[in-house]
Protein backbone atom coordinates (compact mmCIF):
# COMPACT_ATOMS: atom_id res chain seq x y z
CA UNK A 1 0.00 0.00 0.00
CA UNK A 2 1.22 3.72 -0.75
CA UNK A 3 2.40 5.91 2.18
CA UNK A 4 -0.07 8.23 0.46
CA UNK A 5 -2.87 6.05 0.69
CA UNK A 6 -2.03 4.02 4.30
CA UNK A 7 -1.78 8.22 5.68
CA UNK A 8 -5.46 8.89 3.92
CA UNK A 9 -6.68 5.61 6.10
CA UNK A 10 -4.91 5.85 9.08
CA UNK A 11 -7.01 9.39 8.90
CA UNK A 12 -10.28 7.47 9.21
CA UNK A 13 -8.76 5.65 12.20
CA UNK A 14 -10.14 8.48 14.95
CA UNK A 15 -13.62 7.88 14.30
CA UNK A 16 -13.62 3.93 13.12
CA UNK A 17 -11.85 3.10 16.92
CA UNK A 18 -14.25 5.04 18.48
CA UNK A 19 -16.71 3.75 21.32
CA UNK A 20 -19.29 5.23 23.91
CA UNK A 21 -17.52 6.50 27.00
CA UNK A 22 -19.71 5.78 30.05
CA UNK A 23 -21.56 9.16 31.63
CA UNK A 24 -20.82 8.72 35.10
CA UNK A 25 -16.91 8.38 34.19
CA UNK A 26 -16.53 11.54 34.63
CA UNK A 27 -18.30 12.44 37.84
CA UNK A 28 -16.25 8.95 38.92
CA UNK A 29 -13.20 11.53 38.63
CA UNK A 30 -14.07 14.36 39.56
CA UNK A 31 -15.23 12.58 43.07
CA UNK A 32 -11.17 12.16 43.40
CA UNK A 33 -10.57 14.75 42.48
CA UNK A 34 -8.72 15.84 46.46
CA UNK A 35 -8.99 19.50 48.32
CA UNK A 36 -5.63 20.21 47.96
CA UNK A 37 -4.24 18.99 44.59
CA UNK A 38 -0.19 18.71 45.51
CA UNK A 39 1.52 20.88 48.07
CA UNK A 40 4.91 20.92 46.51
CA UNK A 41 6.72 18.97 48.69
CA UNK A 42 10.94 19.74 48.38
CA UNK A 43 12.03 16.11 49.12
CA UNK A 44 9.83 14.13 47.54
CA UNK A 45 10.27 15.83 44.24
CA UNK A 46 13.93 15.87 44.44
CA UNK A 47 13.58 12.03 44.68
CA UNK A 48 11.19 11.69 42.14
CA UNK A 49 13.30 13.98 39.82
CA UNK A 50 16.15 11.55 40.56
CA UNK A 51 13.93 8.49 39.52
CA UNK A 52 12.70 10.40 36.36
CA UNK A 53 16.49 10.93 35.28
CA UNK A 54 17.10 7.91 36.32
CA UNK A 55 20.48 8.10 38.25
CA UNK A 56 21.35 4.81 39.67
CA UNK A 57 21.74 4.20 43.28
CA UNK A 58 24.45 5.05 44.19
CA UNK A 59 24.06 8.86 42.22
CA UNK A 60 20.93 9.06 44.04
CA UNK A 61 22.40 8.44 47.54
CA UNK A 62 24.91 10.83 46.87
CA UNK A 63 22.48 13.42 46.04
CA UNK A 64 20.41 12.55 49.37
CA UNK A 65 23.61 12.97 51.72
CA UNK A 66 24.51 16.27 49.69
CA UNK A 67 21.70 17.61 50.19
CA UNK A 68 21.76 16.18 54.07
CA UNK A 69 24.83 17.86 54.84
CA UNK A 70 24.07 20.93 52.94
CA UNK A 71 20.93 21.96 55.00
CA UNK A 72 22.67 20.60 58.52
CA UNK A 73 25.39 22.81 57.74
CA UNK A 74 23.02 25.93 57.15
CA UNK A 75 21.19 25.27 59.48
CA UNK A 76 23.97 25.01 62.16
CA UNK A 77 23.28 22.40 63.97
CA UNK A 78 25.72 20.14 63.46
CA UNK A 79 29.45 20.12 62.38
CA UNK A 80 28.95 18.08 59.18
CA UNK A 81 32.54 16.44 59.40
CA UNK A 82 32.66 16.30 63.13
CA UNK A 83 31.01 12.86 63.11
CA UNK A 84 26.83 12.52 63.42
CA UNK A 85 26.05 13.77 60.30
CA UNK A 86 28.81 11.72 58.16
CA UNK A 87 27.38 8.26 60.30
CA UNK A 88 24.32 8.78 59.23
CA UNK A 89 25.52 9.59 55.89
CA UNK A 90 27.39 6.44 55.90
CA UNK A 91 24.93 4.77 57.00
CA UNK A 92 22.38 5.83 55.03
CA UNK A 93 25.13 4.51 51.76
CA UNK A 94 24.52 1.38 53.51
CA UNK A 95 20.99 0.87 53.78
CA UNK A 96 20.73 1.96 50.11
CA UNK A 97 22.62 -0.97 49.25
CA UNK A 98 26.04 1.31 47.74
CA UNK A 99 29.69 0.37 47.68
CA UNK A 100 31.67 -0.01 50.58
CA UNK A 101 34.12 2.05 48.91
CA UNK A 102 31.92 4.83 49.05
CA UNK A 103 31.94 4.56 53.48
CA UNK A 104 36.27 4.55 52.56
CA UNK A 105 35.85 7.42 50.60
CA UNK A 106 33.62 9.11 52.99
CA UNK A 107 36.12 8.56 56.05
CA UNK A 108 39.29 9.71 53.55
CA UNK A 109 37.37 12.99 53.61
CA UNK A 110 37.04 13.13 57.19
CA UNK A 111 40.65 12.01 57.68
CA UNK A 112 42.05 14.83 55.61
CA UNK A 113 39.32 17.31 57.26
CA UNK A 114 41.00 16.24 60.28
CA UNK A 115 44.71 16.28 59.21
CA UNK A 116 44.49 19.74 58.10
CA UNK A 117 42.83 21.00 61.59
CA UNK A 118 45.96 19.70 63.16
CA UNK A 119 44.61 16.71 64.45
CA UNK A 120 46.61 13.30 65.28
CA UNK A 121 44.89 10.86 62.85
CA UNK A 122 46.52 7.57 61.28
CA UNK A 123 44.77 6.46 57.99
CA UNK A 124 44.75 2.86 57.41
CA UNK A 125 41.47 2.57 54.25
CA UNK A 126 44.59 2.30 52.11
CA UNK A 127 45.43 -1.18 53.10
CA UNK A 128 41.86 -2.69 53.84
CA UNK A 129 39.24 -4.71 52.38
CA UNK A 130 35.61 -3.23 52.50
CA UNK A 131 34.48 -6.57 53.51
CA UNK A 132 36.20 -6.66 57.23
CA UNK A 133 33.50 -5.08 58.69
CA UNK A 134 35.71 -4.67 62.23
CA UNK A 135 38.39 -3.60 60.12
CA UNK A 136 39.91 -0.19 61.94
CA UNK A 137 39.64 2.58 59.12
CA UNK A 138 41.28 5.25 61.12
CA UNK A 139 42.30 6.38 64.48
CA UNK A 140 42.30 10.55 66.32
CA UNK A 141 44.46 10.64 69.19
CA UNK A 142 41.49 12.36 71.72
CA UNK A 143 42.93 15.64 74.54
CA UNK A 144 42.05 13.13 76.95
CA UNK A 145 44.81 9.85 75.88
CA UNK A 146 41.47 7.98 74.89
CA UNK A 147 41.61 6.93 71.31
CA UNK A 148 38.53 7.32 68.84
CA UNK A 149 38.92 4.83 65.84
CA UNK A 150 35.89 4.30 62.96
CA UNK A 151 35.49 1.08 61.52
CA UNK A 152 35.15 0.34 57.91
CA UNK A 153 31.30 0.08 58.32
CA UNK A 154 30.78 3.51 59.49
CA UNK A 155 30.91 3.20 63.25
CA UNK A 156 32.95 4.85 65.60
CA UNK A 157 33.95 3.94 68.97
CA UNK A 158 36.53 5.52 71.74
CA UNK A 159 39.25 2.64 72.87
CA UNK A 160 41.74 2.78 75.26
CA UNK A 161 45.63 2.46 74.12
CA UNK A 162 45.30 -1.40 74.86
CA UNK A 163 42.15 -1.83 73.15
CA UNK A 164 43.14 0.28 69.96
CA UNK A 165 46.31 -1.91 69.68
CA UNK A 166 44.14 -5.61 70.58
CA UNK A 167 41.85 -4.00 67.60
CA UNK A 168 44.80 -3.40 65.16
CA UNK A 169 46.81 -6.73 66.15
CA UNK A 170 43.45 -8.34 65.70
CA UNK A 171 43.54 -6.68 61.81
CA UNK A 172 47.34 -7.39 60.75
CA UNK A 173 46.41 -11.20 62.17
CA UNK A 174 43.37 -11.27 59.65
CA UNK A 175 45.52 -9.83 56.91
CA UNK A 176 48.34 -12.28 57.38
CA UNK A 177 45.98 -14.85 56.86
CA UNK B 1 -22.66 37.80 21.74
CA UNK B 2 -24.67 35.33 19.88
CA UNK B 3 -23.98 31.60 20.36
CA UNK B 4 -23.75 29.29 17.62
CA UNK B 5 -25.85 26.04 18.55
CA UNK B 6 -24.82 22.90 17.06
CA UNK B 7 -27.42 19.72 16.80
CA UNK B 8 -26.29 16.53 17.67
CA UNK B 9 -27.03 13.34 18.19
CA UNK B 10 -26.36 11.66 21.23
CA UNK B 11 -24.05 8.95 19.73
CA UNK B 12 -21.87 11.90 18.32
CA UNK B 13 -22.45 13.51 21.84
CA UNK B 14 -20.21 10.40 22.53
CA UNK B 15 -17.48 10.99 20.73
CA UNK B 16 -14.66 13.07 22.05
CA UNK B 17 -13.58 14.64 18.88
CA UNK B 18 -16.53 15.89 18.17
CA UNK B 19 -17.32 17.34 21.21
CA UNK B 20 -14.03 19.23 21.04
CA UNK B 21 -15.19 20.95 18.05
CA UNK B 22 -18.56 21.67 19.51
CA UNK B 23 -16.66 23.29 22.61
CA UNK B 24 -14.21 25.15 20.02
CA UNK B 25 -17.82 26.37 18.38
CA UNK B 26 -19.69 27.24 21.49
CA UNK B 27 -16.78 28.90 23.91
CA UNK B 28 -15.81 32.59 23.49
CA UNK B 29 -12.88 33.22 21.14
CA UNK B 30 -9.80 32.28 23.12
CA UNK B 31 -6.47 31.44 21.78
CA UNK B 32 -6.11 27.72 22.71
CA UNK B 33 -2.61 28.03 24.47
CA UNK B 34 -3.61 31.23 26.55
CA UNK B 35 -6.57 28.65 27.81
CA UNK B 36 -3.70 25.64 27.79
CA UNK B 37 -1.84 28.59 29.96
CA UNK B 38 -4.30 29.47 31.92
CA UNK B 39 -5.73 26.30 33.03
CA UNK B 40 -1.85 25.23 33.82
CA UNK B 41 -1.00 27.99 36.08
CA UNK B 42 -4.62 27.22 37.83
CA UNK B 43 -3.98 23.67 38.29
CA UNK B 44 -0.15 24.85 39.70
CA UNK B 45 -2.44 26.40 42.13
CA UNK B 46 -4.58 24.01 43.25
CA UNK B 47 -7.56 25.59 41.89
CA UNK B 48 -10.82 22.71 42.28
CA UNK B 49 -12.14 24.32 39.39
CA UNK B 50 -9.07 23.69 36.99
CA UNK B 51 -8.87 20.13 37.72
CA UNK B 52 -12.77 19.83 37.45
CA UNK B 53 -11.97 21.55 33.77
CA UNK B 54 -9.71 19.38 32.89
CA UNK B 55 -11.08 16.65 33.33
CA UNK B 56 -13.80 17.93 31.61
CA UNK B 57 -12.04 18.49 28.87
CA UNK B 58 -9.74 15.18 28.63
CA UNK B 59 -11.60 12.26 30.15
CA UNK B 60 -12.73 10.79 27.20
CA UNK B 61 -9.80 10.98 25.21
CA UNK B 62 -7.78 10.27 27.93
CA UNK B 63 -10.32 6.54 28.14
CA UNK B 64 -10.00 6.20 24.35
CA UNK B 65 -6.15 6.78 24.10
CA UNK B 66 -6.27 3.49 26.64
CA UNK B 67 -8.95 1.74 25.11
CA UNK B 68 -6.38 2.30 21.68
CA UNK B 69 -3.68 1.42 23.45
CA UNK B 70 -5.58 -2.10 23.81
CA UNK B 71 -6.72 -2.26 27.33
CA UNK B 72 -10.33 -3.22 27.54
CA UNK B 73 -13.49 -0.99 28.90
CA UNK B 74 -13.16 -2.11 32.82
CA UNK B 75 -9.26 -1.83 32.53
CA UNK B 76 -9.55 1.42 30.57
CA UNK B 77 -11.95 3.40 33.21
CA UNK B 78 -9.89 1.77 35.75
CA UNK B 79 -6.87 3.35 34.53
CA UNK B 80 -8.08 6.74 33.54
CA UNK B 81 -9.50 7.07 37.32
CA UNK B 82 -5.88 6.53 38.28
CA UNK B 83 -3.97 8.85 35.36
CA UNK B 84 -5.90 11.45 36.97
CA UNK B 85 -5.23 10.73 40.57
CA UNK B 86 -1.67 10.73 39.60
CA UNK B 87 -1.68 14.09 37.64
CA UNK B 88 -3.02 15.13 40.79
CA UNK B 89 -0.53 14.23 42.82
CA UNK B 90 2.30 15.02 40.19
CA UNK B 91 0.60 18.65 39.33
CA UNK B 92 3.77 20.38 40.64
CA UNK B 93 5.70 18.76 37.62
CA UNK B 94 3.39 20.39 35.16
CA UNK B 95 5.39 23.22 33.66
CA UNK B 96 3.03 25.66 31.11
CA UNK B 97 -0.26 25.08 29.10
CA UNK B 98 1.85 24.37 26.01
CA UNK B 99 2.77 21.05 27.67
CA UNK B 100 -0.42 20.18 29.73
CA UNK B 101 -1.69 17.61 26.53
CA UNK B 102 1.89 16.03 25.81
CA UNK B 103 1.77 15.58 30.08
CA UNK B 104 -1.32 14.28 30.68
CA UNK B 105 -0.88 12.00 28.17
CA UNK B 106 2.61 10.97 29.69
CA UNK B 107 1.19 10.41 32.84
CA UNK B 108 -1.47 7.71 31.17
CA UNK B 109 1.03 6.29 29.32
CA UNK B 110 3.66 5.51 32.19
CA UNK B 111 -0.40 4.00 33.84
CA UNK B 112 -1.05 1.85 31.16
CA UNK B 113 3.07 0.50 30.54
CA UNK B 114 2.54 -0.21 34.63
CA UNK B 115 -0.52 -2.28 34.01
CA UNK B 116 1.03 -4.37 30.75
CA UNK B 117 4.25 -5.20 33.37
CA UNK B 118 1.81 -6.16 35.84
CA UNK B 119 -0.57 -8.03 33.19
CA UNK B 120 2.32 -10.05 31.26
CA UNK B 121 1.03 -12.13 28.64
CA UNK B 122 -2.80 -10.23 28.69
CA UNK B 123 -4.42 -10.07 25.54
CA UNK B 124 -5.27 -6.70 23.77
CA UNK B 125 -8.54 -5.98 23.98
CA UNK B 126 -9.86 -4.38 20.37
CA UNK B 127 -12.44 -1.60 19.66
CA UNK B 128 -15.48 -2.10 18.62
CA UNK B 129 -16.05 1.35 16.80
CA UNK B 130 -18.52 2.52 14.56
CA UNK B 131 -18.92 2.68 11.37
CA UNK B 132 -16.93 5.13 8.78
CA UNK B 133 -18.22 8.01 7.61
CA UNK B 134 -17.62 7.20 3.84
CA UNK B 135 -18.35 10.02 1.03
CA UNK B 136 -17.91 7.68 -1.91
CA UNK B 137 -20.95 5.97 -3.12
CA UNK B 138 -20.15 2.95 -5.28
CA UNK B 139 -20.93 0.03 -2.69
CA UNK B 140 -17.93 -1.92 -3.91
CA UNK B 141 -15.28 0.69 -3.32
CA UNK B 142 -16.93 1.41 -0.02
CA UNK B 143 -16.80 -2.20 1.62
CA UNK B 144 -13.22 -2.84 0.11
CA UNK B 145 -12.43 0.51 2.06
CA UNK B 146 -13.96 -0.84 5.31
CA UNK B 147 -11.99 -4.06 5.05
CA UNK B 148 -8.83 -2.04 4.33
CA UNK B 149 -9.83 -0.50 7.74
CA UNK B 150 -10.34 -2.91 9.38
CA UNK B 151 -7.00 -4.64 8.35
CA UNK B 152 -5.68 -1.83 9.39
CA UNK B 153 -6.99 -1.71 12.98
CA UNK B 154 -5.82 -5.20 13.43
CA UNK B 155 -2.51 -4.18 12.48
CA UNK B 156 -2.39 -1.39 14.39
CA UNK B 157 -3.31 -3.70 17.62
CA UNK B 158 -0.08 -6.25 16.22
CA UNK B 159 2.16 -3.46 16.17
CA UNK B 160 4.80 -3.67 19.84
CA UNK B 161 3.94 -1.41 21.90
CA UNK B 162 6.42 1.45 21.52
CA UNK B 163 5.08 1.83 17.53
CA UNK B 164 1.76 1.30 18.23
CA UNK B 165 1.63 3.97 20.80
CA UNK B 166 3.26 6.51 18.34
CA UNK B 167 0.67 5.72 16.18
CA UNK B 168 -1.81 6.09 18.20
CA UNK B 169 -0.74 9.42 19.73
CA UNK B 170 0.21 11.12 16.63
CA UNK B 171 -2.86 9.67 14.17
CA UNK B 172 -5.33 8.45 16.11
CA UNK B 173 -5.49 10.98 19.37
CA UNK B 174 -3.94 13.35 16.79
CA UNK B 175 -1.48 15.75 18.83
CA UNK B 176 1.31 16.98 17.12
CA UNK B 177 5.01 14.88 17.12
CA UNK B 178 6.39 17.88 19.92
CA UNK B 179 3.23 17.12 21.52
CA UNK B 180 3.58 13.13 20.64
CA UNK B 181 7.11 13.04 21.60
CA UNK B 182 6.58 14.25 24.94
CA UNK B 183 3.74 12.00 25.56
CA UNK B 184 5.98 9.24 24.74
CA UNK B 185 8.34 10.63 26.60
CA UNK B 186 11.30 10.58 23.90
CA UNK B 187 12.74 13.40 21.57
CA UNK B 188 10.92 14.51 18.48
CA UNK B 189 14.07 12.57 16.34
CA UNK B 190 13.25 9.27 18.11
CA UNK B 191 9.75 9.50 17.99
CA UNK B 192 9.63 10.43 14.11
CA UNK B 193 12.11 7.39 13.45
CA UNK B 194 9.49 4.81 15.67
CA UNK B 195 6.76 6.60 13.48
CA UNK B 196 8.93 5.41 10.73
CA UNK B 197 9.28 2.36 11.36
CA UNK B 198 5.42 1.90 12.41
CA UNK B 199 4.12 3.14 9.25
CA UNK B 200 6.89 0.56 7.27
CA UNK B 201 5.15 -2.38 9.39
CA UNK B 202 1.71 -1.08 8.78
CA UNK B 203 2.35 -0.80 5.00
CA UNK B 204 3.94 -3.83 4.72
CA UNK B 205 0.87 -5.47 6.94
CA UNK B 206 -2.03 -3.45 4.51
CA UNK B 207 -2.74 -4.59 1.60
Amino acid sequence: MGKEELKELLNKLPVATTEPVRPGLAEDIKRQIPQKLSPHRGGINTINIIIDFRINKLAAAAAIIITIIFCATFLGGRDSTGGSVLQDSMLLIKYLGAADASVISAGRSKYEHLLERGEDVVWYGDRLSPKDSNAVLMQRKLDDGMYEVMFIDGREKQVTTEELLQLLTRMLQKKAK
Amino acid sequence: MTVKKVNLTEQDFDLAHPINKLRELNEPKEHPEQRQNSLARRLRVSDHAAAVELVDIYYKQIYLFLRRLGHDRQASEDLTQESFLNAWHHISQLRDGKSLNGWLYRVAGNVSKLYWRKHKGKKTATLEGFDTPDTTNAQDDKVERNEQLEQLKNAVARLPIKLRQTIVLHYIQQLTIAESADAAGTREGTFKSRLNRALAALRKQVT
